[in-house]
This record gives structure tokens, C-alpha cells and sequence, in this order.
């Protein structure tokens, strides 16, 4: 029994991160219309940027985590503005600009910092422990500081000006336009949001877990993965499906082993789409 | 417009092989590497690198080379295999096309698994490292390995730390790709025949939280862990979320060297704790020697990866092998020449060739070795053990 | 969002479907040429990739983007090598037929799931097959050699001859990418008009009669059989069927061939693999700096090319001849203004 609890308590830390980590992505699909591949890609960057800020620099862990998140939306709002911005209507175009973007960047943290893991700690250690089960204290505090930034793009989202805005667009981007919005004020603006947070979750968890050049990639697939199970675009949706993976994941992996478990995760997405095609909480998908 | 495609790739590769002909120009020996230089394994393929340029300028400052009395120039062309059997056998026949003969590298199971068809066609002599089961073999003569894998070297590491630790259970975790399954499935063979039970577990390549896995590992109450060939980076979480789970047992890992990178993920030696694992090369004044000289030599540190120093003295068995042989072209004359040499080296020490037992080819270089230790925390000197028999 | 499609060669567009087999026929000539295992190693790369980015093509035509290539490729490849080991099979035209047709049969249960799937959702599961393909690789062992995949299938005879060496094997390579493209050229020309109704507006379509689920299953089957072809022709080269040459992010690399190259001819997917396959090799020269080199590449053609290579071409030669400037067909750049944004 404590297993399972303890399982449980796995899943829903997995879940935070991932849910931080897929808001990006979700928003930029429902924003902008664009794949964003380089999304893994900004959530190294966030953990190197940290490390650097930290190491380089001597800065405090919390302000590091900052400056992550600012340097990742600044270099996510440049890359909009100069580079996505002519073709954002195109998604084929996007998607390849993105990829082009990932790979740049991970050759260029590599070159920059090598390809082993740097010293990049969590400034707090430490395991709380009582009737079976454990908590890491700084997994705590990324659990906490992750529901407290999903909280934020909440109120951003759904009670800001700015919020409205974004959502007018993801909506109906004509409609918007003849309104008054102004898209290309507002695109860079959402694309340097999603960045930011996908370099925020790369600041708050690498340190726990591990900081590496390579792991764009995993970012990457689980995002997709969320995204597919919660409903393109749909920030309500990749938050629940962000909560779930991590609990299949979880449970999958301690009762059927690492790679069964994988096996079973991949599956069940499959069977959810097919029962449901536009995702657990999408609309009707915007076309390709 | 592709024809002109092919004809501008047909004169860029005849423009090529002009330049490498070695009529043409002076005795030039080149040296190809194949290595994986980008993505998560590229530190193995930057360590070959390192080591196979810095022979070569040892090689031409000594001019140890010398074809018919002429002093032979060594250089070193080098190629990402990207972890792939395409990408190896892409860069193998790249080399082939340049009248490169020597091949240092591949590192990984599926490189090698790539390049040797294209190696046995064209003649080439490779000195691979791979972890794989079948990395050698009667049938590929002209393909050597430049350390012994887990079969040469798990047997005498599980001796020491069953001694110190005592334990009668372990459960091996790796990723599960040939990178993990070739290596967990052999040392677990070593354990069972020290009287310890044992386990493999795999997890998917590229999980980043390993929380849920620890779990399961944790259920299953082994003695002792061993992270076999799981990355470095993957390696320190592991510990680290073990530690965190409440894991008090010994934790090997029976799979490459990566200490340093390992201790500093999981939070040092503290959290290691109890821990042992494989060191490629026992690394005393002698053998940190060869990074002094590569500083001076080559104007910068050695590569950080201890795989530097194996492939530093592989690399120089072949340049002896090519001298003795006194040919820059025929490989089966070099191969067996390399066959012949005695296996020593001036830093690392003495060995003997083995692989008979465990390949059917006596065709592994082994040389002494290292095993690692920290106990309770502390750091210990690491123990020099003599080259691996392999029986 | 909706752009007009531009289509390059409007009068001549049996051209391109006529020089595509044409290049590659040409192909079997290389052997007579050059004895140099560069060009053959370059040839089977580009071949291969060319024969896979086809795949990518087809489906392109219905307006999906898919990244199932490596899960197709693998089904041909590992058919074809436990044909051989298994069965004893090294009939080149018997491994070819299964090649094609075992991907495609795969692909008919599959399709008839995921093409309901409309856009990025299609685009996403696409994703997750190749994931899951992985995996069943790696829980197989005992069909698929699990992790450490399959080695030493015989190679393939043709009329009792042995295709082993570098020019037989340069020659299946040639074969298959032959069929491939006969099979695209044919799929695309006669489907036409009905994959072009479905590009522009699947649910008009479907209002005007059209049963559109056939056309799309159809393409889907195709396309697999194709990459099927693409896949046998890579185990044929490594002489191994081994999971990382399906890897899923290799995917990306066909659907980089496709659109480099020019996804509205079938040039493009042609001369998007030569280009991106050549450069790659040259590229893996620069050791850790290749990918990013790579990604450079990429992103400078695809800002200064919108329709590809062959779609930039194509509108340059029309440029060229003042007679046609009437009828040329829209710049890319052009396509939407500022005031589409405003």
C-alpha cells in the first residue's frame, strides 16, 4: 500500500514538470499555429543558462532560475520576430525553421559546454521521511514552484488583458485582426511566454535530475505526447494530460518495468486518440 | 540537375583521391577515426579524437614511422559516425574512397555492427570498442578491440567488491538498447558465477526521472545495484533518487569509466556512498604522464573522458604495427604484425592479447586496469589489477 | 492559411514524373563509371533517403505530414531479413514484393485508425508510431533479435546470381528506388485530381461524392509499400536490420528531404535528398559541428526557397522566359502581403 501511495506521489511530481514543460508547447500550437521543435531544445537551454548564471557569474540559485526564464524568452522572442515571423502562416515552414533552431542549439550548448554533465546542484538537499514514505525536499519545492507557475499562465491566460487577447487570436485570427489586435506585437509576445517557460521547467528540474546537452530530445517527445493526449492548443487539457502521463508513467513503470512500461504509456495515447480524436478536452483541430 | 549532381560529387571525389594517392605526394600515413562526435555519446568519440591526433604528433615528432627509410607524415582524418550503422558505414566508405586503410573506432555496438561489412570489402584494419557481444570474430581477421569488454573484466571487479561488500543479490539496470542489453546480460553472467543472484532491469533510453524505476527497484529489495553500461549522466540520477529512496546497499557499475561525471550528478562521494566500479585504465604519475605531454604537444587539456588513455595506447600498437610492418598499405601484413607485438606500453604498462575464450579470436588488447572504490563515503585509491585474461 | 498551392509545372507535369525515373534509372549506370566506394556509398544514401522521402510525398499530396517512414521502413526491412534468415528467401523479386506489400497490408488496419485523424493530430500520432515501433523492436527479441537486431542474412540472388558486392549491392539499391518512384509517379498521376480535391477541402470533397477515406487509405497503403522498399534497401546495404536505423527522429530527415527540396513536384523529394544527403556527409566532417551546420543549412533554404529548391527553380526558369511571364505563377513571397496580418 505504501507503494502505491508512494507511486502516487511519483506521478504527481512527474506530472507538475511535464504540465510546465507542455504549456509552452500547447500555447504556442494554439497561438501561432506552430510546431515548435525547438521547444526541448529551450528547455536545455534554461538549465545551462541557470548553470552558467550560477557558475560563471555567482549568482544566487533563485535569480539564476530568473534569468534563465528572461533569457530563454528573449532569445524565443528574437527568433519569432526576425525569423518565424514572415511564414507563421506556414506550418510546414515553421516546423522546419524550428528544427533547423533545435539543432543549432544543441550544437551550440555542446560546443559551449562540453558534452559531460556540469556541476549543477539544487542549493537544497535533504529527504523528509515518515510511515513508509519519502520526499525529496527540493522536489517539493520544484513541485511547489511549478503549480505556482502553471497558476500564473493560468491568471495570465484567462484574466489578464494580455490573456484575452492571446485567446482572441488563437480563436479567430481574422476576426481579432479586424478588431484591432495586432498580431505581430502580440506573436513574438506569446512565442517568448512559451520559451520562458519552457526555459523555467529546464532551470527547476535539471538541477534535480541532470543537466545534459542531449536532453531536448526526451523534452520533446513528452511534450508531444501530452499535447496529443490533452487536445492541441488547449492549455486546461495539456495541464490534466500532463497529471496523467505522469501517473501512467508512474505506475507503468514500477508494475511493468522501465521498457514495458514505456510500451504501455505510447499505447494507451494510441487507443485515447482513436476513441477520441481531437484529444481528452480538444475542440475541432485546427487544420494542418 | 541531379546529373550534375553526380558528375560535381564524381570530381569532387576524384579530386580526393588524387590528393590521397600516395605516389603522389610524400609517405603520408592517414589514420581515419570513427567516432560518435555529436549527440548524448559524443564525449567517447571526443576522447578517440583526442588520443588518435595526439599519437599522430608523437608519432611525426619522433618520426617513428619510416616506409623503405623515408620518415612517414601520420594524419589523422576524422568522421561523426552519429551513433548509427549508417553513419558508420557513411563514414567507413568515405575513408575507403580517401585510401584510408586504418580504422581507429567505433565505439558503439551499432557503429560497429555498421562498418564491419564495408571494412571486410575493402581491406581495412579496424581497432573498434564496442561492448557488444559480437564486436570480434573468426570471420572479420583485420577487426581488433582496444579493451576488453565486460567479459574480460567483470569476473575479477565482482571478486573485490563481493569481498568488501558482502553481497548475495544484485539487480543490474541499463537502458534497453544494445548499449545496455549487451553489457547487463554479460556482467550478470559474471555475478551468477561469483554465487550472487541476479536481476536485469531495463528502462527506456532517454528517461530523464527515474523516480518510478528506483521504486520498482526498491520492491524488489536487491543487496546490491549495478548500473552496467547506463550513461554516466543517467548513472548519477540513479544514485542519487536510490540514496534518496532510502538505499543503503552497494552500487556498481560495470560498464565504462565516468566516475568523476557520475559522482557529480548524484552530489558526491557522500551519496555514492558505497560504490565500485570499472576504470579503463589504472591511472597513476606514469599514465597521467601522457596528459602532460598532450598539453605540450597538442596546446590544450586532454579530453576529459578516461577513455583518452586506452585509445592512446591502442592507437600507438597500431603505429608500431604499421612501422614494424614497414607498409602503409597492406593491412593483413600490419594485422598480423599487431598480432606478433608484444602488448605493452610505454605509460600503461604490460598486457597480453586475449578474446579466444569469449570471441573465438585472440584479438582483444589487455592491459591493466583499474577498479574503483568509495566506502562509506570516502574516496579510495583506486586498485591496480594485472590485464584481464578473459578466462 | 489557406495559400494557393503553386503549382510549378502546370502544361508539363508529366516532365517531372518522367525525369524522376529517368535520374534514377540513370543510376544503374554508376557502376560502369567509378569503382570508388564514395560515390556508391553516396549513391545508396542518397537513393534510400530519396526512396523513403517518397513515401512523404505521397501523402503530402492529401495534404498529411507524416513521420511513420522509420516505422514502415523498418516492417520492409526486418520482412525482407527474416525472409532470408528465417526462411531461406533470397529471391531479389520475392524480397521485393514482400518488402512492398507486408508494409502495406500493416498499413491498412493502421490507416483505417489514424486517418481519421485530421491535421496536427495525424501529424502527432505519426510521431508516437515511430516511438512505439522502438520499442516493439526492442520486446521482440525473438522475431526481431530484439536490441541487438538481426545479422548475416544471406544476400539477395537474382536468376541464381548473388547480388553481394558493391556494385550488385548499388544496383538493388538502383531497382528499388526505381519501383518506388514508378509507384509514386503512377499513385500520384492517376489519383490526381482526387488527392489535389482532398488537399484543398477534405469535407468539400467528401460533399461533392468523393469518398474520401478510400483515396487517403489508398495513399496511406502506398506509401508504406514505398518506404517498405526504402527500408529493405537499408538492411540490404548494412547487411543488418537494426532498430537505430528506424530511429524516430530520423523521420525527420524524409519530411527534410520533401520540403528542402519542393514538396509540390516529385523532383523535390529528389533533389532535396541529394542535396541534404550529400551535404550531411561533407557536414559529418566538422565532427560535433555537423548537426548544427545541418540545421543552418535548413533553415537558410527554407527562408530563401518557400516552395523548395525545385519550386525556386521552377520559378526562375519561368522568370527567364519573358514569353510565359503571363502565365507565371504567383511568388511565393507574394502569396500573402501585410495585409493578410492587419
Amino acid at each position: 500500500m505504501d507503494g502505491f501511495i508512494a507511486t502516487g506521489l511519483i506521478g504527481i511530481s512527474l506530472g507538475a514538470q511535464y504540465a510546465l514543460l507542455a504549456l509552452g508547447f500547447t500555447l504556442i500550437f494554439g497561438i501561432l499555429g506552430v510546431i515548435n521543435f525547438a521547444h526541448g531544445g529551450f528547455y536545455v537551454l534554461g538549465g545551462y543558462l541557470a548553470y552558467a548564471a550560477g557558475h560563471y557569474l555567482g549568482i544566487s540559485y533563485p535569480l539564476a532560475v530568473l534569468a534563465a526564464t528572461f533569457g530563454t524568452a528573449a532569445l524565443g522572442y528574437l527568433f519569432e520576430l526576425l525569423v518565424l515571423e514572415r511564414v507563421v502562416d506556414d506550418q510546414l515552414t515553421t516546423l522546419m525553421l524550428t528544427l533547423g533552431l533545435y539543432l543549432m542549439m544543441s550544437t551550440g550548448i555542446l560546443v559551449v559546454f562540453g558534452p559531460q554533465a556540469p556541476d549543477f546542484k539544487f542549493p537544497v538537499s535533504g529527504v523528509l521521511r515518515g510511515g513508509g514514505l519519502y520526499m525529496p525536499i527540493e522536489n517539493l519545492i520544484v513541485l511547489g514552484v511549478c503549480l505556482a507557475a502553471i497558476v500564473f499562465v493560468y491568471l495570465l491566460v484567462y484574466r489578464s488583458g494580455l490573456g484575452r487577447a492571446l485567446r482572441a487570436l488563437a480563436e479567430d485570427r481574422q476576426v481579432a485582426a479586424a478588431q484591432g489586435l495586432r498580431p505581430k506585437l502580440l506573436f513574438p509576445l506569446a512565442f517568448a511566454l512559451a520559451t520562458g517557460l519552457a526555459g523555467l521547467t529546464g532551470a527547476l528540474v535539471t538541477p534535480v535530475l541532470s543537466l545534459a546537452p542531449y536532453l531536448g530530445d526526451p523534452a520533446l517527445a513528452t511534450s508531444f505526447l501530452i499535447v496529443i493526449l490533452g487536445g492541441l492548443g488547449s492549455v486546461g487539457g495539456a495541464t490534466a494530460a500532463a497529471f496523467i502521463v505522469g501517473m501512467v508513467e508512474a505506475y507503468s513503470a514500477v508494475y511493468l518495468g522501465g521498457s514495458k512500461g514505456a510500451l504501455a504509456l505510447f499505447v494507451l495515447v494510441l487507443i485515447m486518440l482513436v476513441v477520441r480524436p481531437s484529444g481528452l478536452f480538444g475542440r475541432e483541430s485546427r487544420g494542418a | 540537375m541531379s546529373r550534375v549532381r553526380l558528375s560535381m560529387i564524381l570530381s569532387v571525389v576524384a579530386g580526393t583521391a588524387v590528393a590521397a594517392n600516395p605516389a603522389l605526394a610524400d609517405c603520408q600515413l592517414k589514420l581515419g577515426v570513427v567516432g560518435v562526435l555529436s549527440g548524448p555519446a559524443a564525449q567517447w568519440g571526443i576522447a578517440l579524437r583526442g588520443a588518435a591526433e595526439y599519437v599522430a604528433a608523437e608519432a611525426n615528432k619522433g618520426e617513428s614511422i619510416k616506409i623503405d627509410g623515408q620518415p612517414c607524415r601520420v594524419t589523422v582524418v576524422s568522421i561523426d559516425s552519429k551513433y548509427t550503422a549508417e553513419g558508420a558505414a557513411a563514414a567507413a566508405n568515405n575513408m575507403a574512397a580517401q585510401g584510408i586503410k586504418f580504422i581507429l573506432g567505433p565505439i558503439g555496438s551499432p557503429e560497429l555492427t555498421g562498418i564491419k561489412p564495408i571494412a571486410v570489402r575493402n581491406f581495412m584494419l579496424v581497432m573498434s570498442d564496442s561492448y557488444a557481444k559480437d564486436a570480434i570474430g573468426q570471420q572479420w581477421p583485420l577487426v581488433f578491440h582496444q579493451g576488453p569488454g565486460p567479459s574480460g573484466w567483470a569476473g575479477p571487479i565482482i571478486k573485490f567488491a563481493k569481498e568488501k561488500f558482502g553481497m548475495k543479490s544484485v539487480l543490474l539496470v541499463a537502458p534497453n538498447d544494445q548499449g545496455g542489453t549487451d553489457i547487463a546480460s554479460v556482467d550478470r553472467v559474471a555475478y551468477e558465477k561469483n554465487n550472487i543472484s541476479a536481476t536485469e532491469e531495463y528502462y527506456q533510453r532517454g528517461t530523464t526521472n527515474f523516480a518510478p524505476i528506483i521504486t520498482r527497484i526498491m520492491n524488489a529489495k536487491p543487496d546490491a545495484v549495478d548500473l552496467a553500461s547506463s550513461p554516466p549522466g543517467d548513472a548519477g540520477i540513479m544514485v542519487k533518487q536510490l540514496r534518496q529512496a532510502g538505499f543503503e546497499g552497494p552500487i556498481g557499475r560495470l560498464g565504462g569509466p565516468g566516475y568523476e561525471e557520475i559522482a557529480r550528478v548524484a552530489g558526491g562521494n557522500e551519496v555514492l556512498k558505497d560504490f565500485y566500479w570499472y576504470e579503463p585504465v589504472f591511472i597513476d604519475e606514469n599514465v597521467q604522464g601522457i596528459a602532460e605531454d598532450y598539453k605540450t604537444l597538442m596546446h590544450a587539456d586532454r579530453p576529459e573522458n578516461n577513455l583518452f588513455f586506452q585509445w592512446v595506447s591502442a592507437t600507438r600498437m597500431v603505429v608500431k604495427a604499421i612501422a614494424k610492418a614497414g607498409t602503409v598499405d597492406d593491412t593483413k601484413k600490419v594485422a598480423e604484425a599487431l598480432r606478433s607485438l608484444p602488448v605493452e606500453d610505454p605509460n600503461i604498462g604490460q598486457g597480453r592479447w586475449i578474446g579466444q575464450e569469449f570471441f573465438g579470436i585472440n584479438q582483444e588488447l589487455s592491459f591493466p586496469f583499474g577498479v574503483g572504490f568509495v566506502v562509506k563515503g570516502q574516496l579510495q585509491p583506486t586498485l591496480r589489477v594485472e590485464a584481464a585474461t578473459g578466462k | 492559411m489557406a495559400r494557393p498551392r503553386l503549382d510549378v509545372l502546370p502544361s508539363k507535369s508529366n516532365a517531372g514524373e518522367t525525369v524522376g525515373i529517368l535520374v534514377i534509372a540513370a543510376a544503374f549506370i554508376i557502376p560502369a563509371l567509378t569503382r570508388s566506394p564514395m560515390v556508391y556509398s553516396v549513391a545508396n544514401q542518397i537513393l534510400i533517403a530519396v526512396t523513403a522521402a517518397f513515401s512523404v510525398y505521397i501523402m503530402m499530396r492529401m495534404n498529411l505530414l507524416t513521420f511513420a517512414v522509420p516505422t514502415f521502413m523498418a516492417v520492409g526491412g526486418y520482412t525482407a531479413a527474416i525472409a532470408g534468415r528465417s526462411f531461406g528467401i533470397t529471391d531479389l523479386i520475392v524480397l521485393t514484393l514482400l518488402a512492398f506489400a507486408v508494409p502495406a497490408l500493416f498499413a491498412l488496419p493502421l490507416g483505417a485508425l489514424v486517418l481519421r485523424l485530421r491535421g496536427v493530430y495525424f501529424v502527432l500520432v505519426t510521431f508516437v508510431l515511430t516511438q512505439i515501433t522502438q520499442l516493439v523492436l526492442f520486446e521482440t527479441p525473438s522475431l526481431t533479435g530484439g536490441s541487438n537486431g538481426l545479422v548475416g542474412m544471406p544476400a539477395p540472388t537474382l536468376f541464381g546470381i548473388t547480388l553481394a558486392d558493391n556494385q550488385a549491392v548499388l544496383s538493388v539499391t538502383t531497382a528499388l528506388a526505381l519501383m518506388g518512384v514508378i509507384v509514386t509517379a503512377t499513385v500520384t498521376r492517376i489519383f490526381r485530381q482526387h488527392f489535389a480535391a482532398i488537399e484543398e477541402n477534405e469535407v468539400l470533397a467528401q460533399s461533392l461524392g468523393l469518398v474520401v477515406w478510400h483515396y487517403k487509405a489508398l495513399g496511406f497503403v502506398i506509401a508504406a509499400g514505398v518506404s517498405g522498399l526504402a527500408g529493405f534497401a537499408l538492411v540490404n546495404m548494412l547487411l543488418t536490420a537494426h532498430p537505430s536505423s528506424f530511429a524516430p527522429l530520423s523521420s525527420v530527415n524524409y519530411i527534410a528531404y520533401t520540403i528542402i527540396g519542393g514538396k509540390s513536384s516529385i523532383l523535390g523529394p529528389l533533389v532535396g535528398g541529394c542535396v541534404l544527403v550529400w551535404a550531411s556527409d561533407l557536414l559529418a566532417l566538422q565532427g560535433e559541428y555537423s548537426q548544427g551546420l545541418f540545421g543552418f543549412l535548413i533553415m537558410v533554404v527554407v527562408l530563401l526557397a518557400k516552395d523548395g529548391i525545385v519550386g525556386a527553380g521552377a520559378y526562375w526558369l519561368h522568370r527567364l522566359r519573358p514569353n510565359r511571364a503571363p502565365a507565371m505563377p504567383v511568388p511565393a513571397s507574394a502569396s500573402f502581403g501585410p495585409g493578410d496580418r492587419t
